[in-house]
């Protein structure tokens, strides 16, 4: 079977900046990677490529079928839209509007709003009786974990977590690895940028960056016990 | 039908997430729809009224012979008959004259037969000293202008015999009158007594009408009498339809250059607004590109909450103008302006149409990069 996500030979210039230099690597359906590396090797450049949030200068991305390199920007909105789930280290709500209506603007942008199904997501989330509250009354463990749901809303294809424990505290750091580890359980395919050595433990496969080349691929000593 | 609830949902909360910048926004819109909705209320109604207040200045279509025809160019009074049959509802007078070559002892004087009660609606600005001839059928009593007056030693309660041939009338001065015109050198009496004493039953000199409306409607009224009228010269009164549309014009024109420039100030102050909203909005923006939002999609957003905005303050705005239309057309023109519905619409269209044009630095969201944006470039 085919990978999920193929990268070959990606690369990515900014100017002068060669960002990502000639990386390439495959994930499987219902892997976890952690794609880790000092600040400035890649990693959040290799993200929002496969994010579809910026383009390629060179090689080939492959996200379940499709060259993302070759898409226009209305293709990347859909193809952002279908299958691709965002956590951010910033969170990124949408300040003005309740946890549920920042899940629900996932669904509104991707097809049709279910309040129903959005409020389940939340509650799946242990934010059921948090429904109503804008990210201002949330803490931000709880705003991290609105944007889990947000991600999960559409069933996306890949999950792309950028630094997601990043601003919080070791308790609400806790929480969401433990969200991050039952999603990986129930199959999902996700890719987390980290600095943290405890959550590229967590995964199946560390992919580490040095000055935008793939250093190595590594299998974490937890997961090989 | 999910999606359209979102939207209004979505709409809602930007509208309340901004209400400062908004407020600005809105006030900008509302006083620019309140001075347009006062000038469009003061340019409608104030037209109608002015054209009316125009009619007491005196004739402006005459109906006569044509000059050089036959029998001293004089008309069948049945024309009279043939106006009223037409049933113009624009004609506010129709004064006939006849004028007769009559003396008053030894010296001549023009003796005009005519309608008192049309000569008084149309020529109201007339300076009288005396009473006025109440009665189209009083044939006993006479105006007499000011330089006649001076000229015959006539005063009001004053007798006056005139002669034309071997018939001779008696008439007692109501009233001495000052017009500015050819009519203060005559004596002007009932239309049957100059018939009379002329021996002229049945013919009129010709037929002033005091026509209402705009230039175009004038000369509309008047092709209909010139069609109608055949034989007969139908002809408006230039220097009074020329004065009475340049004072129209103006007035028109400086309410549409006052329009534009409001507008336009109005506009810059919701760019300022809208300028200020759209840096808040970036990252908004910029998420929800990521989370597959389509710039049209996201645009309409904005588009419909400056739209949302621009028909409250062109609402607003309309309220506030029919109030200060009322003040404005009791302090400058001294007639009381009534609001004009069909203003509602053109008010809400023109506000729409600012606040769109206002939120352009909203559309160039349309253009953010969500790498950059939530990168926190």
């Amino acid at each position: 079977m085919a990978p999920l996500v193929q990268v070959e030979q990606l690369e990515k210039r900014f100017g002068e900046v060669l960002a990502l230099d000639h990386v390439s690597f495959d994930v499987d359906a219902g892997e976890w990677i952690a794609i880790m590396g000092p600040s400035g090797s890649g990693k959040t450049t290799l993200i929002n490529i496969l994010g579809g949030l910026d383009h390629p200068s060179a090689g080939r991305v492959v996200v379940d079928g499709l060259n993302i390199g070759s898409l226009g920007e209305r293709e990347l909105t859909r193809y952002r839209a279908d299958k691709i789930g965002f956590v951010f280290q910033q969170f990124h709500l949408v300040p003005y509007l309740t946890a549920l209506e920042n899940v629900m603007l996932a669904q509104y942008f991707h097809s049709i709003t279910d309040e129903k199904e959005a409020s389940e997501a939340l509650a799946r989330v242990g934010l059921g009786d948090r429904l109503r509250h804008v990210p201002a009354e949330l803490s931000g463990g709880e705003q991290q974990r609105v944007a889990i749901a947000r991600a999960l809303i559409n069933q996306p294809k890949v999950i792309l977590a950028d630094e997601p424990t990043g601003n919080l505290d070791e308790a609400n750091e806790a929480v969401v690895l433990k969200l991050l580890r039952d999603l990986h359980d129930a199959g999902h395919t996700i890719l987390v940028v980290t600095h943290s050595q405890a959550i590229g433990n967590l995964a199946d496969r560390r992919v580490e960056l040095e000055h935008g080349r793939l250093a190595r691929i590594s299998v974490p000593s937890l997961a090989k016990e | 039908m999910a999606s359209r609830s979102m939207f209004l949902r979505i709409l809602w909360k930007l509208l309340g997430a901004s209400r400062g910048r908004l407020a600005v926004a809105l006030i900008a819109l509302t006083s620019g729809a309140a001075i347009c909705s006062a000038l469009l209320n003061v340019n409608l109604d104030a037209e109608r009224k002015l054209t009316q207040e125009f009619r007491t200045l005196g004739a402006n279509v005459v109906i006569a012979p044509p000059a050089g025809g036959s029998e001293a160019a004089l008309a069948d009074a049945s024309v009279l008959d043939r106006i009223a049959a037409l049933h113009l509802l624009r004609i506010v007078a129709t004064a006939p004259y006849l004028y007769v070559a009559a003396n008053s002892g030894s010296q001549p004087v023009i003796l005009a037969g005519t309608w008192f009660d049309q000569v008084a609606k149309m020529n109201s600005w007339w300076k009288l000293e005396g009473g006025w001839v109440s009665s189209r059928d009083d044939r006993e009593h006479c105006l007499v202008g000011f330089t006649a007056a001076r000229q015959f030693g006539l005063a009001p309660g004053s007798a006056v015999q005139l002669r034309s041939g071997d018939r001779t009338i008696s008439l007692t001065v109501a009233g001495i009158v000052t017009t500015g015109g050819a009519e203060d050198n005559q004596i002007l009496t009932n239309l049957d007594s100059a018939q009379a004493l002329a021996g002229l039953s049945g013919r009129v000199s010709l037929v002033q009408l005091s026509v209402s409306g705009t230039p175009p409607e004038i000369a509309a009224v008047t092709r209909t009498l010139a069609d109608n009228l055949p034989g007969l010269d139908v002809r408006p009164v230039r220097q009074i339809a020329a004065a009475e549309g340049t004072i129209l014009g103006r007035i028109r024109g400086l309410i549409f250059w006052t329009i534009a420039l409001i507008l336009i100030l109005s506009m810059l102050g919701v760019l300022a607004s809208m300028a200020a909203l759209a840096m808040e909005r970036r990252r908004d923006v910029g998420l929800m590109k990521a989370l597959g939002g389509t710039v049209p999609r996201i645009m309409r957003l904005f588009l419909a909450e400056a739209g949302t905005l621009g028909a409250v303050g062109g609402l607003l705005g309309f309220l506030l103008g029919v109030v200060l239309a009322r003040w404005i057309g009791e302090r400058v023109f001294g007639v009381v302006i009534s609001a004009r519905l069909e203003v509602l619409p053109i008010t809400i269209a023109l506000t729409v149409g600012v606040a769109l044009a206002g939120a352009f630095p909203l559309r160039l969201l349309g253009r953010v990069r969500p790498a950059e944006i939530l990168r926190g470039e």
